[in-house]
């Protein structure tokens, strides 16, 4: 298995608490005064050259902030946070928006570079084999998106949406994947359709926040029939000092359409805690699916638990259409704090919903992450598979919720959750909330704690494996059915970070 | 934490917090036991909690707790046949003591009333945290019960039956079993009565070293009744506790255990049965401490829901970062008969210790089809084998007690709610 050996030489490569992606890029960035108010959510929607109706929007989102209360019932703790010391717009200078790569900041292609997007994607975004290409996608659309070899990329930098490729050859299939600025601006009926129909503008305390100081973040449109004909993918990048990132995605896949998305986070190493509140929309409608991949690595704080990364999200799913299906996988590695229940509504007859989640905590993380799965209409099924591997001194929560209503009938879950403890100083907590109002829904729930038998090292070990290698092995083995649900350049990525994080503390 | 104060009163509160000064006069304690009684009010002046308040997350009490019947001046209330031929009884009717005098070999017996005058009850008239409402309302009006210490060594032939039977209004009673190191013993806590009332029942269990001791709960309420239920226990070295509960009645039903694995080796068993019909809400909560290592623990619980009934399990499971070893199991099956009824789960497991293997199970679902094919393949007709069905499920529990007189008896109470329910 050469994963696990170039894991392992990962983990000896590098020194404890060495993350990766901490540089910071020097680039000239236009900042908003620091504090939140009336007037800063104008400057935002102006800075954006968003319509009324959006800052309308957002006003009445602050409105609503402003008498919430932060939640304190996820089990972690952090000190408070001052929202108005925070800056909430940040963005490269360059900012007209530019038309091709080659008008990009040089040192902000090199931040990609040292990101270690994967290497095909960098051609793509230094423009090596993004024009003229002959592309598959004219013709009949391919099953394999791999086989064209491209993904479509939205790189976020701070607040803005700094460069979408492919976006022509996308077009051309009636895909929309541009940044939700844009989208505001040049495709509104779509944006005032569906933006806050899944989450609501007041739904929790920090959806209503980034309602109201959204910077930017990705949209995208699937017609109907279409089937997406490459991965869409975004990476985001939190650079600037004090700043919150407050993305938005919409994802909205027409009648028999498909999409796969994938995500990437990364911050720099800083003392300081930073904020990331960012709220996910996805919609599908009849027989569409989504397919939506996160691999999270943003700062975790060093080896006492300074610095780091507060990311509290909410992303939901709406299976609004009949046979229609919404696939959550995520692999969490990074962040001080995680507090993040990617969930589904089992709205339309027949829908289905799937979480698949891997959360490595290690150091002073503090992860509460789960899902839920709400069935509302008739044979609905849902699958949740959630892997947490806790280490060091950190606390790994699983928290989720299965429910049925009362008209869904043939309702049927699945949950398997399984934790695996690496020392004894770290802690994991399952918490499910299992809520079921119809005789004909089957619902089955079940977890485990343990720590690695020494019946399975034993094992291992006895065919001559060296003891460290042998617990990459188990613990890759632990997490293969989530690893399985990644597009594969994801999953080999996956499998490093896992290998990265756990550092230290395997073997 | 923080106390909400509410701005108005439920009919409820009212009731309770009005009631307490036409009660107080009556109830037995010393000073300290009328200072805690007093917290205890204070407590409940808060409010009673919504679900907002996690460990109340599925019964709203504010909401569901409507009315709070006045107690009754004179006392009606009658003890009834035990469930185990020739156990020793020791009623509390409508919250008075009634066996006053009782003599039992190698148990020294006292009444609760007198252990509130003599200063050893009053710290445990203290709530465990600001939502601990069942201990409030309980310390505020507790008027008597038992008091049982059973002496090292001992053996008891007998089983021991505590009741407490009401004649309606308000019932509030206590029990306190310390079972010495070595000794063994079978209790039945009966909780019954005949019409609307609030009833409140605390008991608290010490298992002394090497110690073995099989529990049983039988609540029996009638419909009209709101029976808030708190059994606590802790476990001595090596020390055996298997708790039983059944659940067939009630309007509205808060049974909580806490149970503490302090010492090494020692064992918890739950079994429960909760037979829900008709408008109950049914809530079962258990918070089971993993102290010391080398300690095991399973926990099984079979519901069955019909008409319009809701029913709650929460089941939290914490091990401590010294139970290394810990082996800890527990599931929660239910069969969800009714399109009305609704049965609500939260399975938790919080785990400090490395070397542990914990696990939970939770399952709703309905009658396996295979199952019911199976029977009526041969014959026999398909609401005759739902009932074979269903009885099957939660016998099963039942037949693993062991206990041979214990078995028989709970299962005569099982044909019972399905000769009624069925």
């Amino acid at each position: 298995m050469p994963a696990v050996q170039e894991t392992i030489d990962q983990v000896r490569m590098i020194d404890v608490d060495q993350y990766k992606y901490g540089f910071e890029t020097l680039i000239e960035s236009d900042l908003a005064p620091k504090g939140l108010n009336d007037d800063i959510i104008r400057f935002i929607s102006a800075k954006k050259d968003e319509p009324q109706w959006m800052t309308e929007w957002r006003l009445q989102a602050f409105k609503r902030w402003q008498a919430m209360e932060e939640p304190s019932w996820a089990r972690v703790s952090y000190p408070k946070i001052d929202f108005q010391d925070l800056h909430y717009y940040a963005a490269p200078k360059n900012q007209a928006g530019p038309t091709s790569l080659e008008e990009v900041d040089p040192e902000l292609l090199r931040t990609y570079e040292k990101l270690g997007i994967p290497l095909r994607e960098q051609e793509i975004l230094a423009g090596v084999r993004k024009q003229g290409e002959p592309g598959e996608i004219d013709g009949e659309p391919s099953d394999n998106v791999y086989a064209s070899g491209r993904v479509a990329v939205d790189a976020v930098f701070d607040s803005v949406s700094v460069v979408t490729t492919f976006k022509k050859e996308l077009a051309k299939a009636g895909v929309i994947f541009c940044s939700i600025s844009e989208a505001i601006r040049e495709h509104p009926e779509l944006v005032k359709k569906y933006l806050g129909s899944v989450v609501p503008v007041s739904d929790n305390f920090y959806a209503t926040l980034n309602s109201a100081v959204f910077t930017d973040g990705s949209f995208v449109y699937v017609p109907k029939g279409v089937r997406c004909p490459m991965e869409l993918s975004t990476y985001f990048r939190i650079n600037e000092k004090n700043t919150g990132q407050f993305e938005r995605t919409l994802i909205i896949a027409e009648e028999g359409a498909y999409v796969s998305y994938l995500e990437g986070c990364t911050a720099p190493q800083r003392d300081e805690n930073q904020l990331h509140a960012a709220v996910v929309e996805l919609i599908a409608l009849d027989d569409a699916e989504i397919k939506y991949s996160t691999v999270q690595n943003w700062y975790p704080g060093d080896a006492q638990g300074k610095g780091g990364i507060y990311n509290f999200v909410t992303k939901r799913g709406d299976c609004r259409g009949r046979n229609s299906k919404i696939s959550w996988t995520q692999v969490e590695t990074g962040s001080a704090i995680t507090w993040k229940y990617p969930s589904c509504i089992l709205r339309g007859d027949n829908s289905r919903g799937e979480f698949y989640s891997i959360a490595v905590s290690n150091g002073y993380q503090q992860i509460d992450s789960g899902t839920k799965m709400l069935h509302l209409g008739k044979n609905t099924s849902s699958r949740i598979i959630s892997k947490g591997i806790s280490a060091g001194h950190s606390q790994n929560t699983y928290r989720g919720q299965v429910s049925a209503h009362r008209k869904a009938s043939n309702a049927r879950n699945f949950t398997q959750c399984d934790s695996l403890l690496i020392g004894n100083d770290c802690g994991a907590h399952t918490v499910p909330y299992i809520e079921a109002k119809n005789a004909t829904a089957q619902f089955e729930h079940e977890a485990t704690t343990s720590k690695i038998s020494d019946d399975q090292l034993f094992y291992v070990m006895q065919r001559g494996i060296p003891e460290e290698e042998a617990i990459a092995l188990i613990v890759n083995g632990f997490v293969k059915d989530v690893i399985q649900q990644l597009p594969m350049e994801f999953a080999v990525e996956a499998q490093k970070l896992i290998g990265i994080s756990l550092e230290g503390s395997v073997g | 934490m923080n106390v909400h104060a509410q701005t108005t009163l439920t009919p409820a509160e009212s009731s309770l917090i009005d009631g307490f000064a036409g009660r107080i006069a009556d109830l037995p304690g010393d000073a300290d036991v009328t200072v805690r009684r007093d917290n205890a009010l204070e407590l409940l002046k808060a409010g009673l909690p919504t679900r907002r308040v996690e460990a109340w997350h599925y019964t709203d009490l504010r909401r569901l707790l409507s009315a709070v019947p006045a107690f009754k001046p004179v006392s009606k209330a009658v003890a009834v046949s035990p469930l185990i031929d020739h156990a020793v009884l020791l009623p509390v009717l409508d919250g008075v003591a009634s066996n006053r005098d009782a003599r039992l070999p190698d148990v020294a017996v006292s009444t609760i009333a007198d252990r509130l005058i003599d200063g050893d009850m009053s710290e445990r008239l203290e709530a465990a945290d600001l939502h601990d409402t069942v201990a409030a309302v309980n310390a505020a009006f507790v008027s008597d019960g038992y008091w049982l210490e059973i002496a090292e060594g001992a053996s008891l032939e007998k089983a021991i039956e505590l009741q407490n039977v009401h004649a309606g209004g308000q019932a509030h009673s206590r029990f306190v079993v310390k079972a010495g190191a070595g000794s063994k013993a079978t209790i039945v806590e009966r909780q019954t009565g005949t019409d609307e009332a609030l009833v409140s029942s605390i008991s608290h269990l010490e298992v002394g070293d090497d110690a073995q001791m099989l529990w049983i709960v039988l609540q029996e309420q009638p419909d009209m009744v709101s029976y808030l239920g708190q059994f606590t226990a802790s476990l001595g070295k090596n020390a055996k506790l298997t708790l039983f509960v059944m659940n067939s009645g009630g309007k509205l039903v808060r049974q909580e255990i806490k149970v503490t694995a302090a010492g090494q080796g020692s064992e918890f068993r739950l079994r429960g049965i909760n037979l829900l019909a008709g408008e109950t809400h049914c809530d079962v909560t258990m918070v089971l401490d993993h102290l010391a290592p080398d300690t095991y623990s399973t926990e099984t619980l079979r519901n069955v829901v019909t008409g319009r009934a809701n029913g709650v399990f929460q089941g939290q499971i914490r091990v401590a970062r010294d139970a290394q070893k810990t082996d800890a199991k527990m599931a929660c099956n239910t069969l969800l008969l009714s399109d009305e009824g609704g049965f609500s789960a939260k399975p938790e497991l919080e785990i400090f210790a490395d070397d542990v293997a914990c696990g939970h199970g939770a399952t709703v679902t309905e009658i396996a089809a295979d199952h019911l094919f199976y029977l009526m393949a041969r014959g026999i007709d398909e609401k005759t084998a739902r009932g074979l069905l269903v009885k099957a499920f939660v016998a099963e529990v039942i037949e693993e007690l062991d206990e041979e007189a214990v078995v028989e008896a709970l299962e005569t109470r099982l044909d019972a709610w399905f000769a009624e329910h069925g």
